[in-house]
C-alpha cells in the first residue's frame, strides 16, 4: 500500500489556549448559522406550501 | 495572476490548514457596508416593483441577494488580497492581516455564492437567480479578476455589478424586470464613478503603489475631475426620473432634486478647489454624502412605497 503524500508533512502546531477559544468561538457561530438555516428553511417552506403542510395523514 | 494564488500553495504546503480567525472575521469578509447598501437598493428594487411578494418569501430573497454580495465581496478580498496588503485603508482586512487564510477565504465565498444562488432560486425564481449568479460572477470575475488591474475604466463597467440588485429585486417580485428597475440600475451604475473616484483623487497614492490602474493614476487629477462632474449632471436628472415615472412620489420629487443639487455642487467644489488639504476635503465631502445620497434616494423609495407614505404625482414619463 502506498504511503500518502500528506503524511509525510509535519503535524501541525499546536495552538495556544487563546488561539483554541477563537477556534471554539467560531464553532459555536457555525453551529448558530447552521441552527438559523434550519429554522430559515421551515420558515420558507411553510411561506411557499402553506400551513396545510403540517395537516397530513402520517 | 494574483498572489492569492500562490497564498495558497504556500498555506497548503504548510502545517496551517486552518486560521484562528473568528465569526466577525468571517463577517467582515462580507463587505458589510456593501451588504447594507445592496439590501437597500435589492429592497427598493422589490417595492418599486409592479406587483407583490409574499413578505416570508420577500425577505428569504432579500436575505439569499444579501449573502450572494457578501460572497462575491469575499472572493473579491480573496484574490486582491496581496494588493490589500500594500494599500493603507485594506491593510487590515483579514486575509492581509492574517486572520484568515485565502484558501479559507476562498472556500468560504464559493460556498455562500452557491448556496444563495440555491436558495434565491428555491424561494423565488429561476431569472432572479441567474441575475445574482450572474452579478457574482461579473463582480469577482470581470470586475476584481479582469477590469481592476487592467483599465482606468474598471470602476465605470464593474459598477454594473452594483447596480444589479434592484433588477433581481424586481425579478423576485414579478418574474421578469422592466423600466422600474432599469432606471433604479442607470441611477447605481452613474453614481458609481463619482463615488469611487473622489475617493481615489484622496487615495491615488495608495492606489499607484498598488498598481490599480484608477483614473486619477493614469489621466490625472483634471480630467478626473472632469469626469466626475460630467456623470453628476448626468445622474442627477436620472434620479428624478422615478418621479416622473410614477413610482417616485412628491417626497421622492423633492429629495431627489434637492440631494441632486447638493451632488452637483459638491462636485463643482472637487473642480474648483485643486491644491492641499482644501481639495482631499472637497473630494472627501462629495465621496461621503454621495453614500448619504444613494440611501436617501432608495431610503424615500421605500417609505413610499412599502410604508404607504406615497403622495402620487401625475405620471409623465413610461
Amino acid at each position: 500500500m502506498s504511503e500518502d503524500p500528506q503524511d509525510k508533512k509535519q503535524p501541525p502546531a499546536a495552538f495556544s489556549p487563546e488561539d483554541m477559544a477563537r477556534r471554539n468561538r467560531r464553532s459555536v457561530a457555525l453551529a448558530l448559522v447552521l441552527g438559523g438555516l434550519v429554522l430559515f428553511f421551515f420558515i420558507v417552506t411553510l411561506a411557499k406550501t402553506g400551513p396545510a403542510i403540517l395537516n397530513r395523514p402520517l | 495572476m494574483s498572489a492569492a494564488f500562490d497564498q495558497i500553495t504556500q498555506a497548503d504546503d504548510s502545517a496551517a490548514l486552518s486560521s484562528t480567525g473568528e465569526a466577525r472575521d468571517f463577517f467582515a469578509l462580507l463587505k458589510p457596508r456593501v451588504m447594507f447598501l445592496v439590501i437597500v437598493t435589492a429592497l427598493g428594487g422589490m417595492v418599486a416593483a409592479p406587483g407583490s411578494v409574499n413578505p416570508v418569501i420577500g425577505l428569504a430573497a432579500l436575505l439569499a441577494i444579501s449573502v450572494g454580495a457578501g460572497a462575491s465581496g469575499c472572493l473579491n478580498m480573496w484574490w486582491d488580497a496581496d494588493i490589500d496588503a500594500v494599500m493603507a485603508r485594506t491593510a487590515g482586512r483579514p486575509i492581509p492581516a492574517g486572520r484568515i487564510l485565502p484558501s479559507e477565504a476562498l472556500a468560504f465565498g464559493l460556498t455562500l455564492s452557491i448556496g444563495s444562488v440555491l436558495v434565491l432560486g428555491l424561494v423565488a425564481n429561476l431569472l432572479s437567480a441567474a441575475m445574482l449568479a450572474f452579478t457574482i460572477f461579473f463582480y469577482a470575475v470581470v470586475y476584481s479578476m479582469w477590469l481592476k488591474r487592467a483599465t482606468p475604466q474598471n470602476i465605470v463597467i464593474g459598477g454594473a455589478a452594483g447596480a444589479f440588485p434592484p433588477m433581481i429585486g424586481e425579478a423576485v417580485v414579478t418574474g421578469d424586470f422592466g423600466m422600474t428597475s432599469i432606471v433604479l440600475f442607470a441611477i447605481i451604475f452613474l453614481w458609481t464613478p463619482p463615488h469611487f473616484w473622489a475617493l481615489a483623487l484622496v487615495k491615488s497614492a495608495d492606489y499607484a503603489r498598488a498598481g490599480i490602474p484608477m483614473l486619477p493614476n493614469v489621466a490625472g487629477p483634471a480630467a478626473t475631475r472632469r469626469q466626475i462632474v460630467a456623470y453628476t449632471l448626468v445622474l442627477a436628472p436620472v434620479a428624478v426620473l422615478p418621479a416622473l415615472m410614477g413610482f417616485g412620489g412628491l417626497i421622492y420629487l423633492v429629495v431627489s432634486v434637492v440631494t441632486g443639487l447638493a451632488m452637483i455642487g459638491l462636485s463643482l467644489r472637487v473642480l474648483k478647489v485643486t491644491e492641499g488639504e482644501a481639495a482631499n476635503k472637497a473630494a472627501y465631502a462629495l465621496f461621503g454624502f454621495s453614500i448619504l445620497y444613494l440611501f436617501l434616494l432608495f431610503a424615500v423609495l421605500l417609505a413610499e412605497n412599502g410604508l404607504g407614505l406615497m403622495w402620487a404625482l401625475p405620471k409623465v414619463l413610461g
